[in-house]
């Protein structure tokens, strides 16, 4: 499905460093402009594009990707973990797996009972949960803090750092993911 | 005679409404009797006939089996998704398809589908529509709620199209409530939630409007929540009170109008009497109801909007919408001051009700039809899809290929290549839902990706899959080496119906029906009381001490009853399903002193 290149699609700079204001405000001009409800619009691909754009530029993850993908081509990230985040990980892990010990035995519960039985486990859980979340989160401020430095990197064609970062971003989105789908079932145990 | 004119049609699970819009504004068109809404009821009658609207609820007392109400619960769903509860809380026998589809059974040799259902209600809306516009129309908008699925959406369409309407779009309600509320209001920012609660589904959305452009954030539902809900709890309250068991198909139905009548009333009343004059045989029963004890029947169900609007509230803060500004209330349930109380508690903002409850949606439709047809300028809608669309994985996973609250048209591409030699095809299940593990998941259907022979890893096929504004799914395969685009059929056995086989099925399971249903009652209750029993004593060797010694040995009394009937030989499926209840009922101070605790 050849490559698209998001950042033209809607007139911004190649760059890791957007405001989210700008991509908003790019966005809504050309769907105005385009969608094909409106009066002079044109088809649903070309919307479909504009989404597309937005929901990759907008995500940091993703707009990591999809800028190395334009600079390299077909490429794999670097999966390596460094231990810091492996130890990140063990304690999420341990976290993930209470919830969801806690949240299947509410979820077979079919009466007040047995659900009562469990709520104040599932505080001390989701407790838990946010915890981790707070730490996933400031991870994830620091890689996006670098962003600066690898943008430069890769003006002279170094892009390990880039590729290494995508991947620990990668991780992070997906243990991110799993906590936040486990927090609202914990609110209603 | 006005081959572009689109009207928008609320299609709902309690009422249908039809609207246009005429020199800029939208309205509601009245029928012969000057009448707006129509009961979304059908009565298949014994004598062949088929009557619609106010004419079927006049029926539903005398032909309570053949007159269908709320289908829209049923639409679009497999069988196997439905509850006991849902099976046995129609007045209708509500039974299999033969491919997993639903029927609903009126005799041995007559049955339809709930897209027939629908089917006649959207038909007596166009004939509405007709008359009062004095032409023939074809063209439409109809709304479902935002957290319909995929195949509820396709069966909707389905349903319009086979009594000759193009549907143009199909509209999420609460968007739909949203255009109308902010039609007057172009040049405001605003951050809107709309709380959707109807007959039978719950939406909340969450909406920027910036200078005419509408943009859906986030949205949450949940299609099997509403005023229906609140009717049964508040039913069988009523039932347990006056002591009647084994209630016949027009005693229950007598009585789940006895707990509408009762829930409408005292939303404006304090106290309500009940009256169910020669309810069996000679038998009259009186009861009086006040609107605190109706509330508190009520109250579990208004809280299982609470957590879901949670969620909507917190995917758009993830998306970083800025704060809402109006919380706006549609559908006929929130005229219930108990649900306007709990929204202003939990979430600190007092409900916006300058909408009506019961036509801001159909307004909506009129508008966004006005859209679609040119006759509203300067006003866009751009909306989500409700429901993450992925494709199982190795392991049973799902692989996310499109989020939920993605904005759409959106699409997605992913690439695949065969694993041996010389496959010619590969099977990829599509799914919509929210859990990690595919089997827990909306199963869309099956696709087969086709490849070209050659070595492993040598076919290249880049499979795109496209949800249109309707929130429908399209599959695309592209051969990379022809970059030649197909669409895909979408296998989905619960979708089609084949209806010679149909009636067989029917007729052969009718037979069965009664032996299922105890048999599926009593296995229910078994495992209900397994969990019970052992949850009685761990909760009351933990807070047993603060309850008083005569409401233990209720306790203790309920729980040996259960006991009793477990062991018993005879399986008395009502029984013990009764049972359960009483000590559940017994044990309700107990739970509360238990969430007390945890907090503490």
């Amino acid at each position: 499905m050849g490559m698209t290149n998001c950042f033209a699609i809607l007139g911004l700079s190649e760059s890791l460093i957007l405001d989210p204001g700008d991509i908003e405000a790019s966005w809504q001009a050309a769907t105005r402009e385009e969608h094909p409800d409106s009066s002079h619009g044109t088809d649903e691909h070309r919307a479909a594009a504009l989404n597309e754009a937005r929901a990759t530029l907008s995500v940091p993850v993703n707009r990591l990707g999809h800028w190395l993908q334009l600079k390299l081509g077909e490429f794999e990230p670097d999966r390596s973990i460094d231990p810091e985040l492996m130890d990140l990980f063990a304690s999420i892990h341990s976290a993930l797996e209470a919830a969801d010990s806690v949240i299947s035995r509410h979820q077979k519960s079919t009466t007040a009972l047995t659900k009562a039985l469990l709520t104040k486990e599932a505080v001390n859980v989701q407790l838990a949960i946010q915890e981790q979340m707070a730490g996933i989160h400031s991870f994830k401020q620091s890689i996006i803090n670098s962003f600066p430095e690898l943008e430069k990197a890769g003006e002279s064609g170094d892009f390990e750092g880039a590729k290494r970062n995508l991947g620990q971003l990668k991780f992070l989105t997906k243990w991110e993911q799993q906590c936040q789908s486990r927090l609202l079932p914990l609110l209603d145990c | 005679m006005n081959e572009k004119l689109i009207i928008g049609i609320d299609l709902g699970t309690t009422n249908s409404l039809v609207g246009v819009v005429d020199s800029g504004f939208p309205i509601i068109l009245a029928d012969s009797d000057g009448e707006r809404l129509t009961p979304s009821v059908v009565t298949y009658r014994g004598n062949g006939l088929i009557a619609t609207g106010r004419e079927a609820v006049r029926l539903q007392q005398l032909e309570p089996e053949r007159t269908v109400s709320s289908v829209k619960r049923f639409i679009g769903r497999p069988y196997d998704h439905l509850s006991t509860e849902e099976i046995e809380s129609s007045d209708y026998t509500v039974q299999p398809g033969p491919s997993g589809g639903i029927r609903i059974a009126f005799d041995e040799d007559h049955s339809v589908s709930p897209v027939e259902v629908s089917s006649e209600i959207l038909d007596h809306l166009k004939r509405v529509a007709e008359a009062a516009l004095g032409h023939e129309v074809s063209r439409a908008v109809v709304t479902v709620p935002a957290y319909f699925s995929n195949s509820q959406r396709e069966t909707t369409k389905a349903a319009a199209e086979a009594v000759g309407l193009t549907v143009e779009r199909i509209l999420n309600e609460p968007t739909a409530a949203a255009l109308a509320y902010g039609l007057d209001k172009l040049d405001d920012e605003q951050t809107v939630a709309v709380y959707d609660l109807g007959g039978g589904t719950f939406d909340l959305s969450i909406l920027q409007m910036k200078e005419g452009l509408f943009e859906v954030i986030s949205t949450a539902g949940d299609t099997q929540l509403g005023g229906d809900d609140l009717d049964l709890a508040i039913a069988t309250a009523i039932q347990e009170r006056l002591g009647i068991d084994n209630l016949s198909t027009s005693e229950s139905s007598r009585l789940r109008a006895a707990a509408r009548e009762a829930k409408e009333a005292l939303s404006s009343a304090n106290t309500h009497t009940i009256r169910l004059p020669f309810f069996r045989d000679t038998e009259s029963f009186e009861l009086e109801l006040s609107q605190h004890e109706v509330e508190a029947l009520m109250q579990p169900v208004v809280d299982r909007t609470r957590s879901i609007c949670q969620r909507a509230f917190a995917e758009a803060e993830n998306k970083g919408a800025s704060s809402i500004t109006h919380l706006i209330l549609v559908g006929g349930s929130t005229r219930i001051p108990l649900v306007r109380r709990c929204i202003e508690e939990w979430f600190e903002i007092t409900p916006n009700l300058s909408q009506h409850p019961d036509e801001a949606v159909a307004l909506g439709a009129a508008i966004q039809a006005g859209i679609l047809c040119g006759r509203v300028r300067e006003v866009l809608l751009v909306d989500v899809t409700p429901l993450s669309l992925g494709i199982e994985t190795f392991g049973g996973l799902m692989n996310v290929i499109i989020p939920r609250n993605s904005t759409i048209p959106a699409k997605a591409g992913e690439l695949f290549t065969n694993a041996v030699a010389n496959q010619e095809s590969m099977a990829i299940r599509v799914l919509q839902g929210e859990r990690e593990m595919a089997r827990d998941n909306w199963l869309l259907g099956e696709i087969d990706v086709p490849f070209t022979p050659g070595q492993k890893g040598s076919a290249r096929v880049g499979v795109q899959f496209a949800i249109d504004q309707n929130g429908i799914l399209e599959v695309l395969s592209r051969n990379t080496a022809t970059g030649e685009d197909h669409v895909l059929e979408i296998r989905n056995s619960a979708i089609d119906v084949d209806d010679t086989s149909v009636e067989r099925m029917v007729s052969e399971s009718i037979d069965h029906a009664f032996d299922d249903m105890n048999e599926r009652i009593w296995t229910e209750a078994h495992m209900k009381s397994e969990e019970l029993l052992p949850a009685v004593d761990s909760a009351l060797e933990l807070v047993g001490d603060k309850l008083p010694d005569d409401e233990i040995d209720s306790i203790r009394e309920a729980a040996a009853r259960v006991k009793t009937l477990l062991e018993s030989d005879v399986r008395d499926a009502i029984a013990l399903k009764q049972a359960n209840h009483a000590l559940d009922e017994a044990t309700q101070t107990l739970a509360a002193l238990l969430v007390e605790a945890a907090f503490e």
